[in-house]
């Protein structure tokens, strides 16, 4: 279980503690605020239409969470962002997937020490709010045109890692732009995570298109009663497979 | 996991609310502190509290201190080559890189804020159990259905935990990580599987509180600790030390 409990592992994509200076961390909590917001409303009305939703939303953010403390293969680089996030987004829409990602965050900064309580805001806006909306945006796309679901999925789950670690560069540039102006720190920042992110990112994008794929062999009707797929679909899905 | 530690550290018998607000106003010093002299004072405070008061064995503490590492040499070597003015240090050959004076100065800034935030945050976390937070964020008049769900999310953790170490350990015994191909499919085997058994027990808990009349509020009594005045003291007297220390920098 050390593997699982053991807080020592590298993790380059949550903002640290201390971090941030001053106006910046507080300037990425009023950005995530009209999102979470939103999206304790969206839960509210949620749960009082249906109130097996709290439970089953509850588990998604386990998930997110028990995911992101799990070591990626073959990586000394961790996948803890809630990478799951988005697939919480293709479930329950992005702004309830914010809330689902702030409440991971927060027990990731206070159980792995990853990220921090000043930098939760902008820690939310990259990894809960900007990566989910892109996985969702993308989604919704692909399933529109009748694209191949299970490429939708990958290519959902790995621009949407890809849009977290950009979020984070831009912060970082934002907040220390220097004497190479934002543009330069930018580029600065994003150059040294892309030797880690970019490999990671397609790893995950995989990992979640095979999530997908096992949900839709073992459990489709999940798939099915939150309108995701349809019962064709899911049947076309299965076929193919067999 | 340091909540194994927040349940059974020394400093348990104190107030959660008296802890929260010093390590909050710790972190804040920190952040704001325009010189490094505070934060670092805050980092050799909060680790003597943890080490002494809480009797956190050194070497999980130890460990802890090195999670940030990695994020704070990379982020703080590029600070120290691309922002900064002033009289140059030192010149890298053959690459636009220049070290500065200002530069160094904001990466030692850097990293005695967050040298002090990260102690701060672990004073938190590993002194104050997640359980009474809840209960100071209900007093707080969070949403309750923000609370409720943290509270379902954060009793499942543990049991997923539990379950996805169960499965890793079962691969890893079928050999089921040896090439990175395997590994790859074996994680999303184990993440495929964990997210299935997650739902069903979600499902199986939503018709145990349905069983028990579940009316879409979760009542758990909660218990109060009352402030001591002495600690109360002491708090008020630290954060006015450190602020002193960071106004006078």
């Amino acid at each position: 279980m050390t593997r699982l409990h053991g807080g020592l592992r590298v993790d380059i994509m949550h903002i640290m503690e201390g971090f941030l200076p001053s106006p910046w961390w507080q300037v990425w909590f009023l950005v995530s605020l009209p999102f979470i917001i939103i999206g304790l409303y969206q839960v509210n009305r949620l749960v009082q239409e249906k109130r097996e939703a709290l439970p089953l939303l509850a588990v998604a953010g386990a998930f997110v969470f028990v995911l992101s403390s799990l070591k990626l293969p073959s990586f000394n680089g961790s996948c803890s962002h809630p990478t799951g996030t988005g697939l919480g987004a293709i479930l329950f829409g992005p702004c309830i997937a914010a809330v689902l990602g702030l409440i991971v965050l927060v027990f990731q900064a206070v159980f792995l020490a990853h990220g921090g309580l000043t930098t939760l805001g902008a820690n939310v806006f990259s990894m809960g709010i900007a990566g989910p909306a892109v996985a969702y945006l993308i989604y919704k796309a692909g399933t529109r045109v009748g694209a191949n679901t299970y490429a939708t999925v990958f290519v959902a789950a790995a621009l949407a890692d890809l849009t977290t670690y950009i979020v984070t560069s831009v912060q970082l540039a934002l907040a220390f732009p220097g004497t190479a102006g934002f543009l330069g720190a930018f580029l600065t920042f994003a150059g040294i995570f892309a030797a880690t992110q970019v490999p990671l990112a397609i790893i995950e994008g995989a990992v979640i298109m095979l999530v997908f794929k096992y949900i839709v062999q073992l459990k489709p009707e999940i798939l099915t009663r939150l309108n995701l797929l349809s019962e064709s679909a899911v049947r076309k899905l299965r076929e193919a497979s067999a | 996991m340091l909540e194994d530690f927040a349940q059974t550290n020394d400093l348990g018998g104190t107030s959660p609310g008296l802890k929260l607000f010093l390590g909050l106003a710790s972190i804040l010093l920190c952040v704001s502190s325009p010189g490094p002299a505070a934060p670092l004072l805050v980092a050799a405070s909060m680790s003597a509290a943890i080490l002494a008061l809480a009797r956190i064995p050194p070497r999980v503490y130890a460990r802890l201190l090195l999670v940030p590492v990695s994020f704070a040499v990379m982020s703080i070597a590029v600070v120290l080559f691309v922002t900064g003015s002033g009289a140059v240090l030192l010149e890298v050959p053959g690459l636009p890189l220049v070290v500065t004076a200002g530069g160094v100065n904001l990466a030692v800034l850097l990293l005695a804020r967050v040298a002090g935030g990260m102690c701060s945050l672990y004073f938190i976390a590993l002194t104050t159990p997640m359980t009474e937070v809840f209960e100071i964020l209900r007093r707080l008049r969070v949403p309750a259905v923000f609370i409720d769900l943290a509270m379902l999310t954060y009793r499942f953790i543990f049991i997923l935990i539990e379950e996805a170490g169960q499965i890793y350990r079962s691969q890893v015994m079928r050999l089921g990580y040896g090439r990175f191909r395997e590994s790859v499919q074996s994680f999303g085997m184990l993440s495929g599987a964990l997210f299935l058994r997650t739902w069903e027990s979600g499902e199986a808990l939503v018709l145990a509180m349905d069983a028990r009349c579940y009316d879409g509020r979760l009542g758990i009594p909660g218990e109060s600790r009352p402030v001591s005045i002495f600690a109360l003291a002491a708090a008020l007297l630290y954060i006015g030390a450190v602020l002193a220390v960071s106004l006078k920098t």
